[in-house]
């Protein structure tokens, strides 16, 4: 008796074939993980590599930065660029998380409310109407933002400013970074949230409704209580657009050289548009340093997830 | 039913917003109107008592260091620490431009080929910033443009060993020539700047000596790069030379003025970005690395000047100031500092 020879399909579903195949694709997972995973350390490793050398040098000469007062100080640089290496980014700090902290303040409420709207109130062909608006704006480059706030934003502040009695540089302020990293925020705040609120289960919902609430009671003690944690979510990645952006920023900020300020509308700087100022022509240390502030930078939007994240588990106990 | 309900409520809610959006409109220019009225003009007058805004470029940009040399200020050409506190960097020309359009209260500075009518640009020693003003030499806020060649038998095509020059090297050589013509110095002076040749040789004059223009270059690159402040004059001179040099190929590509001697004969001269013809918009020196001096005076020379003019808004009362009065506005650490308007103005009327 001659043995049948198997067919296409029984090699196919064997069991040997099937534990080839998973194993191949758990290999293969496996692999792209572990590729996309490694960027994270190569990008960390070049920039803290590139990023100590202004610390742990003498710099060809000029001496080494001091950390503390590179952290703590507020006159960006003192002495010659390229021939010297007193760098304080102490008042970068303080006023990149002011200007993050206020876009978001602004952002915020009107980003959950449209998303609320679009979820919950707006009829079908209105919501899907306004999610394309909502993605169209989200794919916005920051150069065309910053763009438009050089021409607007800065024309309208500077008569705001000066119609209040301030003086007013150009519209270069606090005020006119905030309402641009605002609007750049708002629809990555806007399209999380949305996702989080439609996916409230209805029968909540319903449940509030037959209890007597009003549909608005229902949207704010329901709908909205039960997303929070998505929702707040939202914050945690407009936060750290807002933190990261440069192109913009830079158009508008006025690239403040030194002192802390908190005046509205007085000119302000961020690390990122620092980074990018002069950029062109750099060399040697002032080069270097671009890297340091860009460790700053990270660890500073490290913290800030840290800590966003700890009182979103504080107030978020009930998950989407 | 439902739907109909939220329609409903929806439109409502629609008019609700629009009619609180009409209410403030009309509101606003009501007010507006009313507070128009008293004043006799409808643009308000230029408050004396107000702080001197001032506008700069930063740390690289050659005509920051044109500006602060030409104030006799040259500290503050690579460092912003000695400027007055509440300066603010703005990063190119046209920003700079616009910033005195907007800010009534600025001051800032721009190379006079980009002055319009939009800002008022400030007579320097009491000499108007004019073309004939810079060329007769009395108008003195002003950057040379210069230009600087690769080496010798380094260009593509040529041969050190055999010193042979290729085709790239022969019409560099010409292109020289050209800028050293009436024909080259009326190209560059209709692009914006100053043509530094004041000679009265021109292209066909010279041009028996450069057999390589009467040849056909269309297949032939040239490389030109350096100062982005003379790309301007030199797309206008290649433009203006490729169709007396066998229509050879012209890339510009301007990054920035070390970059003129970095890709000719610097650090990058053999790097992808390597350029044939390298500008610079401030005189060449030695620093770092950069040893624009080592390089032989026959490789460099100058071909314009440019000169800067500071402006400040139409409606400012200010016409006259010189070094000196610039200098007192930016130094933080001035004896005599001046820091309103006022002032000034006082300053500017006491010339």
């Amino acid at each position: 008796m001659t043995k049948k020879p198997l067919s296409i399909k029984q090699i196919l579903y064997s069991n040997q074939t099937r534990w080839l195949v998973d194993h191949g694709f758990f290999a293969f997972f496996l692999f792209a993980t572990l590729l996309s995973s490694s960027f994270i350390f190569i990008v960390v490793g070049v920039i803290f590599q590139r990023g100590i050398t202004p610390f742990v040098t003498d710099n060809f000469g000029l001496g080494s930065v001091n950390l503390w007062s590179f952290l703590t100080g507020d006159v960006y640089l003192t002495g010659d660029t390229f021939y010297s290496s007193q760098y304080q980014i102490g008042y970068l700090i303080v006023s990149t998380l002011y200007n993050a902290i206020l876009a978001l303040l602004l952002a915020f409420p009107i980003g959950v409310a449209t998303a609320l709207f679009i979820a919950k109130i707006a009829p079908k062909w209105l919501a899907n109407l306004l999610r394309t608006v909502v993605e169209i704006l989200s794919s916005i480059p920051s150069i065309v933002f910053g763009l438009f706030g050089a021409v607007l934003i800065l024309d309208q502040v500077y008569f705001f400013t000066e119609s209040l009695g301030f003086q007013s540089r150009a519209g270069l302020s606090v005020l006119s970074t905030v309402l641009l990293l605002t609007m750049m925020i708002l629809p990555t705040i806007t399209a999380i949230s949305e996702v989080a609120i439609r996916s409230v289960d209805s029968s909540i919902e319903q449940g509030a409704l037959a209890l007597g609430a009003t549909p608005t009671q229902k949207n704010f003690k329901v709908v909205l209580a039960s997303a929070k944690s998505g929702i707040f979510s939202s914050a945690i990645l407009g936060v750290g657009r807002a933190l990261g952006e440069a192109t913009a920023v830079s158009l508008v900020s006025g690239s403040r050289f030194s002192g802390y300020s908190f005046n509205i509308f007085d000119t302000t700087a961020t690390l990122t548009s620092r980074m990018l100022e002069g950029m062109k022509e750099t060399q040697g240390v002032d080069y270097s340093i671009r890297f340091s502030i860009g460790l700053v930078l990270m660890v500073v939007i490290l913290i800030t997830n840290f800590g966003l994240n700890f009182v979103k588990r504080k107030i978020g106990r009930v998950n989407v | 039913m439902n739907m109909q309900i939220k329609k409903g409520t929806l439109f409502t809610s629609l008019a609700i917003i629009l009619a609180a959006c009409g209410g403030t409109v009309s509101s606003s220019s009501v007010s507006g109107s009313n507070s128009v009225a008293p004043s006799t003009s409808v643009a308000p007058a230029f408050d004396e008592s107000r702080t001197i805004v001032l506008y700069t470029r930063d740390t690289t940009s050659g005509t920051r260091a044109g500006f602060f040399e030409g104030i006799g200020f040259s500290a503050a050409g690579p460092s912003d620490s000695v400027l007055t506190d509440g300066f603010v960097v703005r990063d190119n020309t046209a920003q700079l431009a616009a910033m005195g359009g907007a800010d009534k209260y600025g001051i800032g500075y721009i190379s006079t080929s980009s002055l319009n009518n939009t800002v008022k640009g400030l007579n320097f020693g009491g000499v108007a910033p004019t073309i004939a003003n810079v060329l007769n030499d009395t108008y003195k806020l002003k950057r040379p443009f210069m230009w600087m060649l690769r080496a010798p038998f380094d260009f593509p095509g040529s041969d050190p060993v055999a010193q042979t020059k290729g085709k790239v090297e022969l019409i560099t050589e010409a292109f020289v020539a050209f800028m050293n013509t009436t024909d080259g110095n009326d190209t560059i002076t209709r692009a914006g700047a100053i043509g530094f040749y004041l000679g009265d040789d021109t292209w066909d004059d010279v041009k028996a000596q450069y057999g390589v223009c009467a040849e056909d270059n269309s297949a032939v690159t040239l490389r030109l790069g350096g100062s982005d402040s003379i790309q301007k004059v030199a797309e206008a001179l290649t433009l203006s030379f490729k169709a007396k040099c066998g229509n050879f190929v012209p890339a510009h590509e301007h990054t920035g003025s070390s970059d003129g001697y970095r890709r000719t004969n610097g650090a990058n001269k053999d790097q992808s970005v390597g350029k044939d013809i390298g500008f610079s918009s401030r005189p060449f020196r030695n620093s770092g690395a950069d040893l624009e001096l080592d390089v032989p005076a026959n490789q460099r020379g100058q071909l314009a000047w440019d000169a800067i003019v500071a402006i400040v808004h139409n409606d400012n009362p200010v016409i006259n100031v010189n070094a000196d009065i610039l200098k007192r506005m930016y130094e933080k650490a001035s004896a005599q500092p001046i820091r309103t308007w006022a002032e000034a103005i006082a300053a500017s009327n006491a010339l």
